[in-house]
């Protein structure tokens, strides 16, 4: 214990937090403390969790994707389409990969090449997609799964031993960004792309590819993230892209604990964030508190960890030289 | 005499690390105080806490002999203590008079009216500085005079000179010396901090100096000569191992040609530049700043980018090689050890381990694409043990480590890549006494075992002692060579400078 005390971080006060919380809510919310509701929990926000664990990579590199939202929402639409016009899945799935390829092909030559910096290439891009995938690929805002998706549907409404698939794409997604970043070449890359650039750079890391690698990463994992949440809701609504979705992305991962300068934090992190994110939300939802005021008490949420993490680990003068993105 | 500025028993912590401890020091107007030390003795972050850019972590401040704190520069140079950097604070867009009168401006400006005054102010001061040129097109001298003009300006009782003189030629430098006496004679207290020793000796009352971050000795300059001056600063004869070449060391003899550089240039900084380097030797390099030493190779190790047309050659090997970026002159077995660790050598949230480990893969030495824990830490023990990194283990973080140990981890960053050839530039910036001598050793080590090896270096003895032939840069290139034997102080620096 006096280990843990030691090395206090934000990702350990946020877990402290999360187990505070789940305990409080269990004494005190009748309902939220069976297996039902737990499971509930954990499917509600598994989209999130799979959305956060693509966007820790980029976050880990320094950089920051906003089109990660409009990514899963057209690419995923157009598969869905492709197939209800009776293409056949496989080549269909492979139409939709190639799109959120290419949307992170084209974010990580924008960031890596042309040198602009990620809040603004992504956010460009964001609309790019969304605009050029509504008006040129997808007929209508609403696109449904319809039978031809055959067993694929289960990615979304089966179970496995009692436990919803999105919960198992989720726990599959996260560890296998885990794994990547921890074990490749590529993953300790990005820790050092996103640590210091420079140093990176002269130590003979080819830092334009690895930038280019994390976007790449980044959307096909937005895309298993939409799929997943199209098969579970049976449909994928394009408009997903015009809602704050994406902050909550970003809230999950810095929450947990994944500092936006860069080479900090992991996986870890992003599970703990979702964790407690969605234990907030269930809670929240069993107290019927509204909308509004959910995301009011997110944000303070947020605030609150980012101020406990500054007092605890005091920024240097590096981070304060060249801000936090 | 009456003390005008005091620190009484000031420390600063850095991390645990004490920059400075317990440090007393007096300034009194219309007198020159030369603070002397070793590369990271805490010169610069005594003197920073005089002018507010760095706090103390306890003891106080006394101006006129009242306790102040000074939250910022600003606030510091409200109560009349500038601090001309070595690195001048100007902006470089910004015309002389506008900097001169920066933070005074009205809210209605007048151009003209501001040129006239600042011509007059200028005049009065006797610089020879044209009002209306834009700084950025000023030379090292005539910005320092507008940073001394603005610090005079407002009135400034206590002026800090960080290295003032090492960019000035020897005529600028007597300027500058003349002006240090007027400013004596308006009754300003000068802080003056130099590595050029006689400098020191010629113009200041006061001598202190520091060592490790203590304070040493404080007398009057009377008191002091050059051999006493250094005796203090290192402590022991250590700074005879450290910086007197020993007599017996033969010099190396010249191995195979590694590096050829013909007519390289690269914008203003390298101006068609030719030198070579030869396996199983080094080579030193010296140049002021500004004289390209540092940029020409970095252009040799694809950090910086020559010139696209009539950028020249460079042959590895006889091979001729052209590097955009640094991976291929990595992977062709160029390694570059910069002189900013902060900015591009250490990685400040990996441990040793790690961070060693990353060179290691960067060189595709470090095996296949999956990486291994154990071969980690194996590397990282075996690179700690020969270069002699102290740290409580190898998990330990690269930003908690002393300049010395941090400039171990990043020389053994470069070394797991199994170089043909190392350039070290500024090897020993920042780097704590006792680390200058292993540090050496390790560079001593690398010619003997064969390799290429590049000191760049602005201290002299460092060059003097370390290498086997010695290249001098001056404004952007090689203007002569000296082998060891013919080599002096003296004729160096007149070739860096004139």
């Amino acid at each position: 214990m006096s280990g843990f005390l030691k090395n206090v971080n934000q990702e350990k006060v946020v877990f402290l937090l999360f187990i505070v919380i789940f305990i409080l809510f269990s004494v005190l919310l009748p309902g939220f403390l069976n297996a039902n509701n737990l499971v509930l929990l954990m499917q509600g926000v598994s989209v999130l969790g799979i959305l956060g664990a693509g966007m820790c990579v980029v976050v880990i590199g320094r950089g920051i994707d906003l089109s990660m939202v409009a990514t899963m929402a057209i690419s995923v639409a157009w598969a869905l389409q492709l197939n209800g016009e009776g293409m056949s899945l496989p080549l269909a799935l492979a139409i939709g990969v190639g799109v959120a390829l290419f949307v992170g092909l084209a974010n990580g030559l924008l960031i890596a090449y042309a040198e602009i910096p990620p809040l603004f290439a992504t956010l460009a891009t964001s609309a790019c997609v969304y605009g050029f995938g509504r008006f040129f690929l997808i007929h209508t805002d609403l696109v449904y799964v319809t039978p031809g998706v055959g067993m694929l549907v289960e990615l979304g409404q089966g179970r496995v031993l009692s436990i919803p698939m999105p919960v198992i794409v989720f726990a599959a997604i996260a560890a296998i960004v885990g794994a990547i970043l921890h074990f490749t070449k590529f993953g300790r890359f990005t820790y050092a792309v996103g640590d210091n650039y420079g140093t990176a750079r002269v130590t003979g890391i080819s830092v334009r590819h690895v930038l280019v690698g994390q976007y790449v990463l980044t959307s096909l994992v937005a895309f298993v993230a939409g799929l997943t949440q199209a098969m579970a809701i049976s449909s994928m609504n394009t408009r997903i892209s015009d809602t704050l979705l994406i902050y909550d992305v970003i809230l999950v991962v810095v929450l947990g604990g994944v500092g936006l300068s860069g080479g900090r934090g992991g996986i870890r992190n992003v599970v703990v964030g979702t964790l407690l994110i969605g234990t907030f939300l269930n809670g929240m939802t069993i107290m019927d508190v509204q909308y509004t005021m959910q995301n009011a008490i997110k944000a303070a949420i947020l605030l609150a960890a980012i101020m406990i993490d500054t007092i605890i680990n005091p920024r240097d003068e590096q981070t304060s030289q060249h801000g936090d993105i | 005499m009456t003390a005008l500025l005091e620190l009484k028993n000031v420390t600063k912590l850095y991390r645990g690390f004490a920059a400075i401890s317990d440090v007393s020091i007096t300034l009194q107007a219309g007198r020159v105080h030369a603070i002397l030390g070793e590369n990271g003795a805490g010169k610069s972050t005594l003197t920073k806490m005089m002018a507010g850019a760095v706090s103390p972590t306890s003891g106080e401040i006394l101006l006129d002999g009242k306790p102040v704190t000074f939250a910022s520069p600003g606030e510091a140079l409200r109560h009349g203590i500038a601090m001309v950097f070595q690195e001048t604070s100007l902006v470089p867009s910004l015309t002389v008079a506008q900097n001169l009168f920066l933070g005074d401006e009205k809210v209605f400006n007048r151009l003209r009216g501001l040129y006239i005054a600042a011509q007059q102010f200028l005049q009065s001061l006797n610089f020879p500085v044209d009002p209306a040129a834009n700084v950025s097109a000023l030379g090292a001298a005539q910005r320092q005079m507008v940073e001394i003009a603005r610090a005079v300006r407002k009135n400034a009782r206590v002026i800090i000179f960080d290295e003032p003189t090492a960019t000035l030629t020897p005529e600028e430098k007597h300027h500058f010396f003349e002006l240090i006496e007027r400013l004596k004679a308006r009754d300003v207290a000068i802080v003056f901090i130099s590595h050029a020793l006689e400098e020191a000796l010629t113009i200041s009352d006061t001598i202190t100096v520091l060592r490790d971050g203590q304070h040493v000795i404080t007398d009057a300059t009377s008191a002091f000569d050059r051999d006493k001056i250094i005796r203090s600063m290192v402590g022991r004869t250590l700074s005879d191992q450290l910086y007197n070449r020993d007599a017996m060391r033969p010099t190396r003899p010249y191995g195979r040609k590694t590096l050829s550089v013909q007519n390289l240039s690269m914008g203003r900084l390298v101006r068609n530049t030719s030198f070579s380097v030869y396996a199983g030797q080094v080579t030193g390099v010296f140049g002021l700043i500004g004289s390209g030493r540092t940029e020409s190779f970095k252009v040799v190790s694809g950090v910086a980018k020559r010139n696209f047309f009539h950028g020249g050659i460079v042959r590895l090997f006889g091979k001729a090689v052209y590097y955009r970026i640094p991976r291929p002159a990595v992977r062709a077995g160029i390694a570059y050890v910069t002189e900013d660790r902060k900015v591009e050598g250490i990685f400040e949230t990996m441990s040793i381990a790690e961070s060693i480990h990353i060179g290691a893969l960067a060189a595709d030495k470090g095996g296949s694409w999956i990486v291994s824990r154990r071969k980690m830490r194996e590397l990282a023990a075996r690179w700690s043990k020969a270069l002699s990194i102290r740290a409580i283990d190898s998990n330990a973080r690269v930003l908690e480590l002393s300049g010395g140990n941090q400039q171990k981890v990043v020389i053994a960053k470069a070394l797991v890549q199994d170089p043909r050839i190392v350039i070290f530039d500024e090897p020993t910036r920042g780097v704590d006494v006792g680390a200058i001598a292993e540090i050496h050793e390790i560079i001593n080590g690398l010619a003997d075992q064969g390799l290429a090896v590049v000191v760049i270096s602005s201290y002299l003895p460092e060059v003097l002692n370390l290498s086997d032939r010695i290249l001098v840069a001056r404004q952007g290139r090689i203007v002569e060579e000296f082998a060891m034997d013919e080599a002096s102080e003296e004729k160096i620096m007149y070739a860096a400078v004139h």
